[in-house]
């Protein structure tokens, strides 16, 4: 690790110019040493073989901060291949910081093609949303996750939660959500909605909103998660069941518009994000999804959106 | 209920050490050696070979000073402490059999795994701590407190759990509208009522009560004695009462058992041991109390 590869500490932008070609030529393809991609899918494939369970791995530092989609940004690197095709979101959007940033950066360091169209991807890296348009087999989602652990709301210690989790006692789970709906009438969780999957491990499903939440059971793509300043990684193979935590009584319901339209394509069918107007304060309402929402828009008046139908366990 | 002389519980041999342990420590150890400290590993044996029967419908008292390990046999019972020997076993006949599938009346329940143990305990056991603070937890409500022991027992429905919950706290006396107030806000006998509704949510066969009313006023003490012998009557649970109170094991219990230095000294009907008590330190305790 004595390689100079800044020679020129006066210009910052010309030195990562210079380190990537650098590096471009003597390191590996997509950033991520053999050794580390290899650690990284022994642990995907373990995560794959035992859905929802969160498994350590040795997470390596990132030129991003952790925090940041250092997790994501691993898998992707250690699943990418040159004939991918990758699309980057954040929040749904495909042109946001994060997003841009990940994607300038991935593009960088393997030359893969990417794509803001959902169905034409490969590869999606995500943060906080499913992509609007139905996933087909052999895609693969990754998700950025902050906090892996789906216990951390009731329980600080870790040998306790890994305790929780071997011996599947998530009563404590259940009595938060039991309190929430004595103390205010309902389940008032939004995003991070806890999910039982494969009726054995209960899942944090990342910072996604309940409208998502509804749509991972029975996925036909597979889902991955990681958590990078975390160290965890956890898998749904496709067509997983994933049940969120729900009373007989007091049902999980997703978030409802009440036939709000989004202002730009005005569909009815898609998750919205509310937009407050400065200088009125309206409140407006758009696709947090916004490839989907163009595409609505090209397809003509919004009033026939690509189709939401999904394939779904019985 | 059980039939002919079955008891309900039988434990074997339960022992429990504190330390390393060494070759010696039953032999310099115990009621003769005035100690429970090996003098050799300086090992505490909280718990030595001690070994009862309860019946269904039974209420047994545990007596002694304090670390003569009486709490020490509840929590074994409760599985919050492993032992270092012993031998544990419930007979239920079907009267709550049912709620842990394939439990085998012959089996050793120290040699079950952790999640069977925890079933167990949820469905068949009730424990009140002497300390509030480690039988319910105080930033969950009253009601939440029970709610969890019915979640643990796989109840999904909110309506039925806060049903059960009015029920019990009802029974025990707790001002039905305060059940969704936090238990820390509640006086020193409200959360010892609200512990012993908790500990009955599941209808369980056996009830550990761990030193109940020490810490209590005495009017206070009173009403809830009054309680356990109330709801002990019309529920039939098997029951065993620790105390250093010789006032509470009369008011409780039909047979008693005396412990000293982690082993019992004595043990008979209630009111046998405490009109004519045979050994040396029972005679002290009986004659130092009354």
């Amino acid at each position: 690790m004595s390689r100079v590869i800044h020679p020129n500490p006066s210009s910052p932008r010309a030195d990562w110019r210079e380190a990537c070609a650098y590096s471009h030529g003597r390191t590996s393809f997509a950033f991520l040493d053999e050794g580390a991609k290899r650690e990284i899918r022994r642990r995907m494939l373990k995560a794959v073989a035992i859905p929802g369970y969160q498994v350590p791995f040795g997470s390596r530092e990132m030129p991003i901060a952790r925090g940041w989609g250092t997790g994501g940004l691993q898998l992707t690197l250690s699943l990418i291949g040159p004939e991918d095709v990758l699309k980057v979101i954040d929040q749904g959007a495909d042109d946001s910081v994060n997003a841009v940033s990940i994607r300038r950066f991935v593009t960088r360091v393997t030359g893969v093609r990417t794509t803001t169209d959902t169905p034409a991807a490969t590869l999606i890296q995500t943060r906080h949303r499913i992509p609007e348009e139905p996933l087909r087999p052999h895609q693969i989602l990754v998700f950025q996750v902050p906090i892996p652990e789906p216990l951390r709301l009731v329980e600080p210690s870790e040998v306790e939660t890994r305790r929780m989790h071997s011996e599947a006692d998530y009563s404590r789970m259940w009595l938060y959500l039991y309190e929430d709906i004595v103390t205010y009438g309902e389940i008032t969780i939004g995003a991070r909605y806890p999910v039982l999957v494969n009726r054995r491990h209960l899942m944090d499903p990342s910072p996604i909103p309940r409208w998502d939440v509804a749509r991972l059971n029975g996925n036909p793509a597979l889902m991955l998660f990681c958590a990078g300043r975390e160290k965890r990684i956890y898998a749904l193979p496709p067509h997983t069941r994933v049940e969120p935590l729900e009373f007989e009584d007091f049902r999980f319901q997703v978030e409802s518009f009440d036939d709000r339209r989004c202002l730009h394509c005005g569909s009815t069918q898609s998750f919205l994000d509310e937009i407050i107007e400065e200088e009125t304060g309206r409140r407006l309402y758009a696709c947090s999804d916004s490839a989907f929402c163009e595409k609505v828009r090209k397809a003509g008046d919004g009033s026939t959106p690509p189709s939401r139908k999904e394939e779904r366990l019985p | 209920m059980n039939t002919g002389l079955q008891p309900m519980v039988q434990v074997r041999g339960l022992t429990r050490f504190f330390g390393r342990g060494c070759a010696d420590c039953f032999g310099l150890t115990g009621p003769t050696h005035e100690t429970n400290q090996c003098p050799r590993c300086r090992t505490v044996i909280a718990c030595r070979e001690v070994s009862f029967d309860l019946h269904a419908d039974e209420v047994l008292g545990i007596v002694g000073e304090s670390g003569s390990g009486k709490s020490t046999v509840v929590r074994l019972l409760h599985f919050d402490i492993e032992p270092t020997s012993g031998e544990f076993r419930l007979h239920l006949n079907g009267t709550a059999g049912d709620s842990v599938p394939g439990l085998d009346p012959q089996q050793n329940l120290f040699d079950l795994g952790p999640h069977q143990k925890r079933q167990v305990r949820n469905s068949l056991m009730g424990i009140v701590y002497q300390n509030a603070l480690l039988g319910l937890r105080l930033k969950v409500t009253a009601g939440g407190n029970i709610a969890e022991r019915l979640l643990m027992a796989g109840w999904r429905r909110v309506g039925l759990m806060r049903a059960r919950a009015v029920d019990l706290l009802g029974r025990t006396e707790v001002p039905v509208g305060r059940m969704d107030e936090l238990p820390r806000n509640f006086s020193g006998g409200m959360q010892q009522r609200v512990q012993i509704a908790k500990a009955l949510s599941t209808y369980p066969a056996l009830l550990l009560l761990d030193e109940v009313t020490t810490g209590l006023d005495v009017s206070v003490q009173a009403r809830v004695l009054d309680l356990i012998r109330s709801l002990q009557r019309e529920l039939h649970v098997a029951t065993i009462v620790v105390s250093h109170d010789l006032g509470v094991i009369r008011l409780l219990t039909t047979r008693t058992l005396v412990m000293r230095h982690g082993g019992i000294v004595e043990q008979g009907l209630s009111d046998q041991i405490l009109e004519d008590p045979q050994h040396p330190y029972t005679q002290l305790l009986v004659s130092s109390t009354l």
